[in-house]
């Protein structure tokens, strides 16, 4: 069966590409703008070619959507399609203009210098002298290497450090050409995917002000919210470096929304609010599974008699305790250390052999 | 199980013996346990020092060392457990079953036997501990006379095992606090906290003052005292600390002719206040029994 059957009767078509376009969901067209996917969402859709080899011809929108192509045109690669429904087409040649504006000298997009630098490297398909080399059809092309990459989180950097990453700049050089426009737009983005400060850093930051009793007291704040962060697991973490922990932004920053959006404990809309703090704490990257009691865990616990009596009754306890066995050691010690001067002195002295 | 002779003798002394290999193996696991978890510990206690990031890092950081914390400290728990059952199982064969094979059991003579075992606190720990602070503030140069057990071993065995327990279950909850809150409220997370710190601070004290004075600096046994390894306390040792345990011994062995004096010569006035010089005439140390004796084979602590 060809795909030229497949095309059936316009006037079906329509009625379906009309409601195929009704239900699409929102946000799903992605580049499709010539509507591809009609035919191409189908997981089935396939045929075998010339050469008896089965050809898969279904596109998943969700990770096409999610690669760096994403944005491309379908014709944008496939460039000798001119109608649909369309005839065989021809492998994908990577070094076609594109319709896509590099942003740096305005002009059409291209990986068409790419070919220049494959040429130039040991696997060009000629030799300094511009002789074929022997085998030179085993010299990979484009595609050999390259599939249609999605996107990933920030990670081929290997050592993370300050400053400029050169391995990531070389990436760079390879579509963009202006080492102007390069360094503005690599800080422009890596500087916000990056976290700028470390844990400890933000609270002491905060804590600029909420760690000031006279402000915690002017706006009748229930604590002094750095201090009793340091109290926790997470704030003792944040003492030692550590870069994983939650800090005050992850907790109290709606997730994906900006450090400017946070609300009190009482504004529903608030990350802290009680109804909303189990989604927080039972976060995919924090306690996944915890159950809303576990979001009762005092974060910001407080040494006050008023505020929390069973903290403050259970602490002193501890330090009775500590202070009850050691201090009566200690002064038998002490007592020993001072016998040992003088082992067979006394005020009184038993006579009789019991 | 191993018999281990009363008393043994090397290069002409004599040794008392004290704890068996099962009970030493126990106290080292105990010790090395003990010391890497506060080293792990301590530092988050009290991060905000200038000195925790250096040790913490020396473990590995906050990447590695509350790993190193926890499985420590799973050990610990499992040598609790361990210990608990070796307890229970001694009394059980070497009491209670021959109780009831006699068909004696009854309420009272169970509780009786509990209240007889070496660890348990009895009515001349109380008279040791006054006889103890009579001597200490020179209001007698007499030492007590100590049992086989004196009330600081009893002392230095339930203090680590109140914290074991307390800082075991603490332990357990916040290492799986998750699991946990599906039962316990939110809130107990940081009683859990503050009882595992506060009691770890206690215990890192308690060991790291009073029980290595007594058992390392004291100038009794500095540089250290070898009986944890040896499972043999010095027959000087012995005098002072066991002196009522020690006469009894080697009146068993048969020895009551080589008896030393108590510590402090209170029994002998003439040489008060004078260094003792005197070593009682010995007989020739082949005297000395080999014969295994029953009544002292008490396992250490754990029958």
């Amino acid at each position: 069966m060809s795909l030229k059957s497949r095309s059936g009767p316009l006037g079906y078509l329509g009625i379906f590409v009309l409601l195929s376009i009704y239900f699409l969901p929102t946000g799903a067209q992605g580049s499709d703008v010539g509507n591809c996917l009609l035919c191409h969402k189908y997981p089935g859709l396939s045929r075998v070619d010339e050469n008896a080899e089965m050809r898969l011809l279904y596109v998943n929108e969700e990770i096409f959507n999610k690669s760096v192509h994403a944005k491309v045109k379908c014709e944008g690669c496939h460039t000798d399609i001119k109608k649909i429904p369309h005839e065989p087409v021809k492998p994908v040649d990577c070094l076609v203009l594109c319709h896509i504006i590099e942003p740096s000298e305005e002009q059409k997009f291209s990986h068409k210098s790419v070919e220049t630098f494959l040429a130039d490297s040991v696997h060009g398909k000629k030799d300094e002298t511009g002789k074929e080399k022997p085998f030179s059809e085993d010299m990979p092309t484009c595609k050999d290497c390259h599939d249609n990459p999605l996107f990933r989180p920030l990670a081929f950097v290997k050592k993370v450090r300050p400053g400029v990453a050169e391995d990531a700049l070389g990436r760079c050089r390879v579509c963009h050409k202006k080492e102007e426009f390069i360094y503005r737009f690599y800080n422009h983005i890596t500087t916000r995917l990056h976290k700028s400060r470390s844990p400890l850093n933000i609270a002491q930051s905060c804590g600029r002000c909420h760690d000031d009793p006279d402000l915690v007291a002017r706006h009748n704040l229930s604590t002094m919210a750095g201090g009793s962060y340091g109290e926790t697991f997470h704030g003792k973490a944040a003492n030692l470096l550590d870069e994983s922990v939650p800090d005050c932004l992850d907790c109290h920053v709606p997730k994906g929304q900006s450090v400017h959006q946070m609300h009190g404990n009482d504004d529903l809309r608030a990350t802290t609010h009680p109804e909303n703090r189990g989604q927080i704490c039972g976060s995919v990257d924090c306690h996944p599974g915890a159950s809303p009691q576990f979001a009762n865990y005092q974060v910001h616990p407080e040494f006050d008699k008023e505020q929390e009596p069973v903290t403050y009754w259970f602490t002193t306890f501890f330090i009775v305790l500590t202070g009850g066995t050691l201090l009566p050691l200690m002064a038998i010690l002490f007592l020993d250390l001072l016998r040992r001067l003088f082992p067979n002195a006394s005020f009184r002295r038993r006579k009789e052999k019991r | 199980m191993k018999k281990y002779p009363a008393i043994k003798i090397k290069d002409g002394k004599k040794y008392f013996f004290r704890f068996d290999l099962d009970t030493r193996v126990q106290h080292i696991i105990l010790a090395a346990t003990v010391i890497i978890l506060v080293l792990t510990g301590m530092p988050l206690k009290f991060s905000d020092t200038t000195w925790a990031p250096y040790l913490y890092s020396v473990f590995g950081g906050s990447q590695m060392a509350p790993t190193i914390h926890k499985w420590t400290g799973a050990l610990m728990l499992i040598l609790f457990v361990y210990h608990v059952i070796r307890v229970v199982s001694g009394i059980i064969t070497n009491h209670i079953l021959p109780l009831k094979r006699e068909g004696k059991m009854s309420v009272g003579r169970v509780t009786m036997i509990l209240l007889k075992l070496p660890m348990i606190p009895n009515l001349k720990d109380v008279k040791d501990f006054f006889g103890l602070m009579k001597y200490l503030l020179y209001f007698t140069n007499e030492h007590p006379h100590g049992d086989e057990w004196t009330w600081k071993e009893k002392f230095d065995y339930w203090a680590p095992f109140w914290g074991m327990f307390v800082i075991g279950i603490t332990g357990l909850i916040i290492w799986n606090k998750v699991i946990a809150t599906q039962i316990i409220p939110g809130e107990f997370i940081n009683l859990c906290l503050i009882a595992h710190s506060d009691e770890a601070l206690l215990a890192a004290l308690f060991l790291f003052i009073w029980h290595w004075y007594n058992v390392h600096f004291s100038t009794s046994v500095f540089p250290m005292g070898t009986v944890f390894l040896t499972g043999y306390l010095s027959e000087d040792l012995m005098v002072e600390e066991h002196y009522e345990h020690y006469v009894k011994v080697m009146t068993k062995e048969g020895l009551e002719g080589e008896i030393k004096p108590p510590h402090g010569g209170g029994n002998n006035p003439t040489t008060c206040g004078e260094p003792e010089t005197d070593e009682p005439d010995s007989p020739p140390e082949t005297t000395a029994t080999e014969a295994p004796n029953n009544s002292t084979q008490q396992g250490g602590i754990s029958s």
